[in-house]
């Protein structure tokens, strides 16, 4: 009973483990435009409206229908993302826009709240339950038509930070990017890295020998501690195992003499007349033998090859 | 009228055969599969690997109009070997093929002689040697760590990083490791001989020390935490091997270690070995990339097996005399398991018939199967 107990509390921790880890937590603001000046994107109506993009920081997709989105403090439930639209689901890294044009009747991704251009402007998503911040930011009310307020990197930065956001204002160099990344990366910056600065592969070879080393050093001592604990816990086992032996010895050699044993026994067999009959049926009992490396399967999979 | 929608009708279907589509790549390629194929029935060499390999080679090249839209082909989306092709470019045959070496593989060998860990690691020299020799043939980084990965001598670690880093360059780099692997025998032995003397052969090693079950079972654990606590993103790698062989070793799942180590790996062995070589489409393959690779690999499978060579030698200036390592143990720091071990037993025979080596060369092979996988680990966490 206990032992089921137990099972069903790991297998509720396990589930509840599970849920937790299926929050919405990785869902991130990522740019916003407050006045689209006809510079920016269209929505599906063909007009210029401001808009929300959100990002997807985590390595799987993402569903964020019954989220909610606000602009309110007071009201963290102001626009929940509809259910049922299968393009609430986003993919791993990737974006999705929102149009704050408070006609939330053309569809899942129009807000029933908008801005306030001038002024600055709270934006917050809140989880299913209405009470989970997952992500806010202010936007500056001194942002121009035409600019944006973006992660400096896409999904990356803390809550609310300024620091992590910048005004864009679709120069070269500061570029609108709504539903895609804000930074675009057209090579990886750790393999550019490397082919600056260690153009011989020499650094490499040598932090990644001593990463190596200290991997299976660690392990490698780890093991000879326990080695050590165990053949010293197997050898105290030993002694005591022997020092039992000895006190059950002496113990016997006080009650039973060597010599009252065999006069028992002589006494036995002479009034008895008892022997042992021997059978005469042969039983052949199969052995289980322990597993032997000289024996194992793997040994057998891959053969010398044959020289002919 | 009838006559004229015959003719056109065989006409298209002429266009869509293999001889019509056949080049010389094409026939060079299926000579490549067929060559396998004999050197694995006729000389032996990784049967269980080279059929597979040899015959997806043949299915990956047989000719076809790829523009005909057939959804056949093995790059194509969604077409049947495109779907096996997943566990390869998604990577995750590589992890399961490792659940099942866990399942087999007894590391007792190394839990009584933790110090010969230490010779799986210096093998590994081999990758980080390759790695700077493609970095001067002018690979980029990400490249060269796929290619060099070949020096480890494990054919899924090498398929796992180089779907990571260079997929591109997979089947070639697949089917060298896989060639290498089955050549352990030819290139190894000259290479132990002319690193060691005579009398450094015939060193013999004490027997190793009875390993009790309670350190098997907590040898994957404490493995796998502080291994992977090193290198997290080795961690399919080293996680799913010492998974498998936590099945092995606790006792009360043997049915499912018994499935990791015979059906499960087995099935992921066809298919890897299958999809791999049928990855190597003679527009893919027959590059002078692909020589490169070849030659990058055989330099980085001999640094690999002398570096463990030399190793030994090394560490024995520094052990007492009783305690002396026979340094034909140490070309088994690759990770060609069990063939590298059986190799420096083989040679230890040869020099002195009752100096049985393959107990202790077992201890660098395995350990050399998760310094392999660690190098993974580290290559992909620095360039991926």
């Amino acid at each position: 009973m206990n032992k089921r107990l137990l099972t069903l509390l790991l297998v509720t921790l396990t589930f509840a483990g599970t849920i937790c880890a299926q929050g919405r937590r990785g869902l991130r603001l990522n740019e916003v435009m407050i006045v689209n000046d006809s510079t920016s994107v269209v929505d599906d109506f063909g007009r210029y409206n401001a808009w929300v993009e959100l990002f997807n920081s985590t390595f799987g997709p993402l569903e964020i229908s019954s989220v909610f989105l606000t602009n309110d403090r007071n009201n963290n439930t102001l626009y929940p993302v509809p259910l049922g639209d299968v393009n609430t689901e986003i993919p791993a890294r990737q974006h999705i826009l929102f149009w704050a044009d408070g006609e939330p009747n053309k569809g899942t991704f129009h807000t029933n709240f908008t801005f306030t251009p001038g002024e600055d402007n709270y934006i917050a998503i809140y989880d299913a339950n209405g009470q989970t911040l997952i992500d806010e930011i202010v936007v500056p009310g001194d942002l121009k038509p035409g600019q944006s307020y973006a992660r400096k990197a896409d999904g990356e930065g803390g809550i609310n930070n300024p620091d992590d956001w910048e005004v864009r204002d679709g120069s070269e160099s500061k570029y609108i990017t709504p539903s895609s990344n804000n930074i675009i990366k057209s090579t990886n910056n750790k393999v550019d890295a490397f082919a600056e600065h260690d153009p011989h592969g020499f650094a490499m070879a040598v932090m990644a020998m001593c990463i190596v080393f200290s991997a299976l050093l660690v392990l490698s001592i780890c093991f000879y501690i326990i080695n050590r604990i165990g053949a010293s816990i197997s050898r105290s086992r030993k002694m005591k195992a022997l020092a039992d032996d000895e006190v059950e010895a002496d113990h016997h050699k006080e009650q039973d003499s060597g010599e009252v044993i065999a006069a028992i026994a002589a006494a036995l067999v002479e009034h008895l007349d008892a022997h042992d009959r021997e059978s005469t049926i042969l039983t052949i009992n199969k052995v289980r033998r322990a597993y032997s490396p000289w024996s194992s399967k793997i040994y057998g999979l891959r053969e010398l090859p044959n020289r002919h | 009228m009838f006559s004229e929608f015959l003719t056109q009708n065989l006409q298209e279907f002429w266009q869509l055969t293999g001889f019509y589509n056949a080049t010389w790549e094409h026939l060079v390629m299926l000579l490549v599969g067929l060559f396998f194929i004999w050197l694995a029935i006729k000389k032996n060499f990784e049967p269980m690997l080279l059929v597979p390999i040899g015959f997806g080679i043949l299915i990956g090249n047989v000719p076809f109009n790829t523009t005909a839209g057939l959804e056949i082909g093995i790059y194509e989306e969604g077409s049947v070997l495109n779907i096996l092709y997943n566990g390869v470019s998604a990577g995750w045959y590589p992890p399961l093929i490792f659940l099942g070496i866990g399942a087999m593989t007894d590391f007792s060998a190394l839990i009584a002689n933790p110090k010969l860990m230490l010779i799986g690691a210096a093998a590994q020299f081999g990758i980080f040697g390759a790695y700077m020799v493609a970095l001067l043939l002018g690979f980029a980084p990400d490249q060269a760590g796929a290619i060099a990965i070949i020096g480890g001598a494990d054919g899924p670690t090498a398929i796992f990083l180089s779907s990571k880093l260079a997929p591109n360059l997979m089947g070639a780099i697949a089917v060298s490791a896989y060639s290498y692997m089955a050549l352990v025998p030819v290139i190894q032995p000259p290479l132990m001989r002319l690193l060691t003397t005579r009398h450094e052969r015939v060193i013999k090693m004490k027997p190793a020390r009875a390993v009790s079950q309670n350190e098997k079972i907590i040898f994957p654990i404490v493995g796998m935490i502080l291994t992977c606590f090193v290198v997290p993103s080795g961690l399919p790698l080293l996680g799913m091997l010492f998974f498998g062989n936590l099945l092995r070793e606790c006792g009360v799942t043997n049915r499912l270690a018994k499935t990791a180590s015979n059906a499960l790996t087995d099935i992921v062995t066809i298919l890897l070995g299958m999809t791999v070589g049928a990855s190597t489409q003679a527009s893919e393959f027959l590059t002078s990339e692909t020589i490169r690779i070849f030659l990058l690999g055989f330099m980085a499978f001999v640094i690999a097996s002398a570096s463990g060579v030399l190793f030994v030698k090394l560490f024995n200036l520094f052990l007492p005399k009783s305690k002396k390592i026979n340094p034909l143990i140490g070309n088994a720091g690759v990770s060609a398991v069990p063939m590298s071990a059986r190799i420096s037993n083989n040679l230890g025979l040869e020099y002195d018939p009752s100096n049985y080596l393959l107990m202790h060369a077992m201890g660098p092979n395995v350990a050399g199967v998760i310094g392999s996988a660690v190098a993974a680990g580290v290559l992909l966490g620095f360039l991926a």
